[in-house]
């Protein structure tokens, strides 16, 4: 069996005549952090959506595991193992925070034809959860989430992605309006997650951010990859910076 | 473990009192009218409490009350229905025609009409959820097609039979007495199907889902909620409890109108968001539904007994929407603004 978790094929992605995304490749190993760089309009966003089911690509092909895989849609997506945290979590604000992270697979109480939810084991793990995902401030599980800040709601939808042991956890910019507690909970999380067997894809503008967690850096630049292999430990900012604008280097 | 609360008073208060938890419930404004609104008329009054009075409320409110809870999960799932008063009025003139035209008994009678309901339900869910059109204009377009059957049906003559005898009409609306109160079969039916929905909607995986479809239906399906089935679901519950709220009417009376239940989907929506229930969606209430329902019959019937004209009946609950309405934004807003 490979290492290989998740492998992109010759992705291309038209929007009319405007071309987003061009022959791009891109694999992602089991047990791997890889951040994922690019200007605004590189096509990071379009990618990442592709791979995870909210779009379809004009053409080229997405194989998990070696099996080649049809995505049409989130649903999709979740059963291959691939879970993706938005910048506005796709959370429902009216309902609770353990009723979120449970929705779509809420556990069941015997008899099961009575369909009752198992509230207690739910708050309980999702207060546990909170804990993990470094909410410090003492937030009961019931609370819904439209009383919930920006940071926290993240958070919420992480606990969900750590809950569900997702083999691909994709973070698109996980750490905007997060505070700085927040932000080294989001990271920490990232190594975690990493040390437990998923891979992640890990999008942010703050290059400091990814450079503290990822293993590999892939550079998009107008729709067409520009670096696959940049190692962070042995590479400066200053140059990630050079290769995601396209300046040369001095 | 604490018993889970919808809304705590301050989001992040570590042991809110038993009474800011109380406060913070969304049928506390419901419940706190419906205590003036019983200290009010019994001041006027003294017949408003008599044994005979409550036992004609008891024969009236569960035939709105049953729409109202199917409206209630229908609503909290995000969507409404406008053909439920139609219904109410369709579903018992399918059975009693059957039975007056010798065609089938009346049990066999009932069940046709029940599914002719499913069948209503069925298609607003079908129009609602593929075609996707808004179930405000799907359901007016079947309010006038059911109403129409119904006049056309009978050529708009009452149906019924005083002379009809069959068991179901014992279970569905007979009358016993305890001590002197009279009471009717149908408020153990209004009961049962309360707890029975109070239970989904707030116990178990179904009620989940309801919610989280009103709430944010494109969320719900990215975690694989079947938000289009649990929508034409609500849809069929809501046309089934009115099929079966208009027969147990027209048992009661023992005369079926065509045009009965006219005006009754906009008096069972106003029941619901008096309640508490949200017009948008995500968040709802039986507990709510059943206090908006008595606050509505006992202000019709109310306001007859303190001697107000009957025709006045509309403006006191057009103030009542309006009023709780205001309340509802007003305590959202406080609640949004802790945060």
């Amino acid at each position: 069996m490979s290492d290989e978790l998740v492998r992109m094929v010759n992705i291309n992605k038209l929007f009319g005549k405007v071309q987003a995304l061009t022959d791009v490749n891109l694999t992602i190993r089991r047990n791997e952090i890889v951040g994922l760089l690019g200007d605004n309009g590189a096509g990071k966003s379009t990618l990442i959506k592709i791979l995870s089911g909210a779009l379809q690509p004009t053409s080229g092909e997405i194989y998990i595991q070696d099996q080649k895989a049809e995505i049409r849609n989130t649903t999709d997506a979740i059963k291959y193992g691939i879970e993706t945290i938005y910048q506005d979590s796709a959370l429902v604000t009216q309902l609770s925070i353990a009723r979120n992270i449970f929705l779509g697979r809420e556990p069941i109480k015997e008899p099961k034809f009575l369909n009752r939810m198992d509230q207690a084991m739910m708050n309980e793990a999702a207060g546990e959860l909170l804990k993990r995902v470094g909410i410090s401030k003492n937030i009961p599980p019931t609370t819904p989430i439209n009383s919930l800040s920006g940071g926290e709601r993240q958070a919420v939808a992480i606990a969900r992605a750590m809950h569900f042991d997702s083999e691909l956890i994709i973070l698109d910019e996980p750490t905007n309006n997060l505070g700085v507690e927040e932000t080294q909970a989001v990271l920490r999380f990232v190594r975690n997650a990493r040390d437990k067997g998923h891979s992640c894809i890990f999008i942010a503008h703050n290059i400091y951010h990814v450079f503290q967690v990822v293993d590999r850096i892939v550079v998009l630049r107008r729709g067409k990859k520009v670096a696959d292999d940049i190692n962070p430990k042995e590479t400066t900012i200053e140059q990630v910076e050079h290769i995601i604008t396209g300046m040369a280097m001095a | 473990m604490d018993k889970p609360l919808p809304i705590p008073t301050e989001p992040h208060a570590d042991a809110p009192s038993l009474l800011q938890r109380l406060i913070a419930r969304p049928e506390f404004g419901p419940l706190v009218l419906l205590v003036v609104e019983i200290i009010i008329f019994t001041s006027f009054s003294t017949a408003f409490l008599s044994i005979t009075n409550i036992s004609n409320l008891l024969a009236f409110t569960p035939e709105l009350g049953m729409i109202a809870l199917g409206m209630t999960l229908l609503m909290t799932g995000g969507e409404f229905d406008l053909s439920v008063g139609s219904v109410f009025g369709f579903a018992p003139i399918i059975m009693w025609t059957l039975y007056n035209e010798g065609a089938t008994s009346l049990e066999v009678g009932f069940v046709i009409a029940l599914l002719v309901a499913v069948l209503i339900g069925l298609a607003n869910g079908l129009f609602v959820t593929r075609l996707k059109i808004p179930s405000f204009l799907v359901t007016l377009g079947m309010l006038l097609v059911v109403r129409g059957s119904a006049l056309y049906l009978t050529d708009g003559f009452p149906q019924g039979n005083w002379r009809a005898e069959s068991p179901l009409m014992d279970i569905l609306v007979g009358d016993f007495m305890i001590g002197e109160l009279r009471v009717y079969a149908s408020v153990l039916w209004f009961i049962f199907f309360a707890v029975v929905l109070g239970y989904v909607l707030t116990q178990t995986k179904w009620g989940n889902w309801i919610q989280a479809s009103g709430g944010n239906p494109s969320s719900a399906r990215a975690r694989g909620v079947r938000v289009e089935r649990t929508k034409i679901a609500l849809f069929i519950l809501t046309a089934v409890l009115a099929a079966w709220a208009g027969i147990t009417s027209t048992i009661r009376v023992a005369t079926a109108n065509p045009n009965s239940g006219t005006g009754y989907e906009l008096e069972v929506i106003a029941m619901v968001v008096i309640g508490g229930t949200v017009l948008t969606g995500g968040r709802g209430t039986i507990i709510g539904t059943v206090l908006g329902v008595l606050i509505l019959r006992l202000m019709r019937n109310g306001i007859v007994m303190v001697g107000v004209p009957g025709l006045a009946y509309n403006i006191f609950i057009g103030a009542i929407i309006l009023a709780m309405m205001s309340l509802h934004s007003w305590l959202e807003r406080r609640h949004n603004a802790g945060t």
